[in-house]
């Protein structure tokens, strides 16, 4: 399969120690973005605990980005759990060129993180809710 | 008294005329897919460029005085940002088109710079405005599209002075204010008469015009407390939005299309009547002053241009002359060669004027404006040249307030 986007080392151990890290509360990002000169994948930046609406503000409205998401969820029968999901932030007003490589290099990313669960947000701040989330992870 | 002054810019109808920062060169459209960059030599006005790449007609075309930008917005449901660079090739400089992909599925009608030219609106036939601003990350034109609540098209859109607030006319005749406020562009506005903390595509306000016509025309006022918007039923209505009051003036005359603001007190609307109409008042009224033509004589330079050394070549030759002539024959021919018939009228403007533009300004009022119509022809006219009367309907109905 032909690669567009390398995915470097350095972001694999940052991938790989962002999965093992132990959660207690909160959910907790990892936002990744490709470098278009280079066609690399780079860390853009890295929050502990943050809320779905704070990091509807640090996404850009008009740049793709993928989101590694450890995400605090709260089933109907009082249990806690943090699965990891990959969020595919692609607003729909983003330069196409971008848009392309990115869904072209989507695939790759998912294999280096590790990651199930993809849950797409094409409409920008307004689509990343609590309750979207939730209905995605299948929980009520 | 300063008379206007007249130019035969086309024999076709000038669809949007805008001017450059010093006023010596203009930006036009006619009726095409290319836009024209004219110099003024001497008392014509040239074309020195053709801007083509769009592939329907321009509907409206914005010259931005600062940035030194122009945006054209056309039928083909794009906006192109043109910059002036030189050309590696030639040296020569040239006018270098971007698109702005607006992601609207019907036609611009209209666009305007905000007052700090970091955004443009785009008001269009899908229901929605679209504000443009530049991406620096991926260097590209982004547009966020104003939806809600319009049902119809967007016919005129104006910029509040703080950057942020736009008011736009529709044809579900409604004039409305929102808030354009994009994040990484603007810096949080101060508060306005308009409301304060103002997220995207907030309505600020929503007026309808009083007996229910299209909204032709929208205009803030240079302090931007105060909104004016001329509608189809023949009124210009006035919003002072701390009331709210709404003060109608209803005309007899034929409806605007286009007006501006001279003063915080006075403004000037021009439409299928063929003259630029003066309007003064404050939050106690309004009422017409009078108009900036003079009506009660036909205009004998209206005659001479036609005849004149003015005017587009086509027009000029003997053989057209002779058919001209020949039309008037039989009729009763006044003195000198000036054929004041039946057909011309007694307005500068022999059509309809579409677009007024402010020309000049002074301590902050505008004391020269432009209108360009459907006739071809561009005039500027003096602004305190108002004469009463004349072919005015001296009819006006007074307050209403709401």
């Amino acid at each position: 399969m032909s690669h567009t986007v390398d995915v470097p080392q350095s972001i694999k151990e940052t991938l790989r120690t962002f999965r093992f890290k132990r959660r207690n509360a909160g959910s907790a990002a990892l936002i990744v973005k490709i470098n278009k000169q280079k066609l690399i994948m780079e860390e853009v930046e890295e929050f502990e605990e943050i809320s779905l609406e704070d990091l509807a503000e640090e996404l850009p409205e008009n740049s793709p980005r993928y989101v590694v998401l450890s995400y605090e969820l709260n089933h109907s029968d009082g249990r806690k759990s943090f699965p990891l999901v990959l969020i595919n932030w692609a607003p729909t007003s983003s330069e196409i060129g971008m848009m392309t490589l990115h869904a072209s290099a989507l695939f790759d990313f998912q294999a280096a993180a590790d990651v199930s669960k993809v849950i797409e947000v094409r409409d920008g701040a307004e689509g990343l809710t609590k309750t979207y989330l939730d209905t995605q992870l299948g929980v009520r | 008294m300063a008379t206007p002054e007249e130019y035969q810019i086309a024999s076709v109808p000038i669809t949007s005329h805008t001017f450059n920062a010093d006023r010596s060169q203009l930006a036009v459209s006619l009726n095409s897919n290319d836009a024209q960059i004219m110099s003024r030599q001497g008392q014509e006005w040239k074309v020195t460029e053709t801007l083509s790449e769009h592939d329907k007609l321009i509907t409206a075309i914005d010259w931005a005085p600062n940035s030194n930008r122009i945006v054209t917005a056309s039928q083909d449901r794009n906006a192109y940002v043109w910059q002036q660079t030189t050309d590696p090739h030639t040296g020569r400089t040239v006018w270098k088109p971007t698109l702005v992909l607006l992601r609207i599925n019907r036609a611009a009608t209209h666009v305007k710079w905000s007052p700090l030219e970091d955004k443009f609106a785009v008001g269009s036939g899908a229901r929605a405005i679209a504000i443009c601003s530049f991406d620096p990350e991926n260097d590209w034109w982004v547009s966020r599209l104003l939806k809600k609540p319009i049902r119809s098209t967007v016919l005129s859109v104006d910029w509040h002075p703080n950057n942020v607030l736009l008011a736009a006319g529709s044809a579900d005749m409604k004039a409305r204010v929102f808030s354009a406020y994009i994040k990484d562009v603007d810096k949080r506005p101060a508060a306005t008469v308009w409301g304060e903390k103002l997220p995207f595509n907030t309505i600020c306000g929503e007026y309808t015009s009083p007996a229910g016509g299209w909204v032709h025309a929208v205009g803030f006022s240079p302090s931007g407390n105060v909104l004016a918007f001329a509608s189809h039923d023949s009124s210009v209505s006035i919003v002072y939005p701390g009331g709210p009051t709404i003060i109608n003036v209803r005309m007899a005359s034929l409806p605007y299309v286009s007006l501006i603001w001279t003063a915080e007190d006075s403004l000037v609307a021009a439409g299928h009547d063929c003259q630029p109409i003066v309007f003064s008042g404050s939050e106690a009224g309004w009422q017409v002053i009078g108009s900036l033509d003079d009506t009660t004589a036909p205009k004998s330079s209206g005659g001479a241009s036609r005849f004149g050394a003015s005017g587009v070549g086509r027009l000029n030759s003997a053989a057209f002359n002779t058919f001209r002539n020949a039309d008037s024959r039989g009729q009763s021919s006044p003195v000198s060669g000036q054929t004041s018939t039946g057909t011309e009228l007694m307005t500068v403007h022999q059509n309809t004027i579409t677009n007024v533009r402010p020309y000049q300004s002074q301590g902050g009022s505008v004391t020269k404006v432009s209108t360009s119509g459907v006739d071809g022809k561009l005039v500027i006219w003096n602004v305190s040249n108002v004469s009463g009367g004349g072919g005015l309907v001296p009819r006006l109905s007074g307050m209403n307030i709401k």
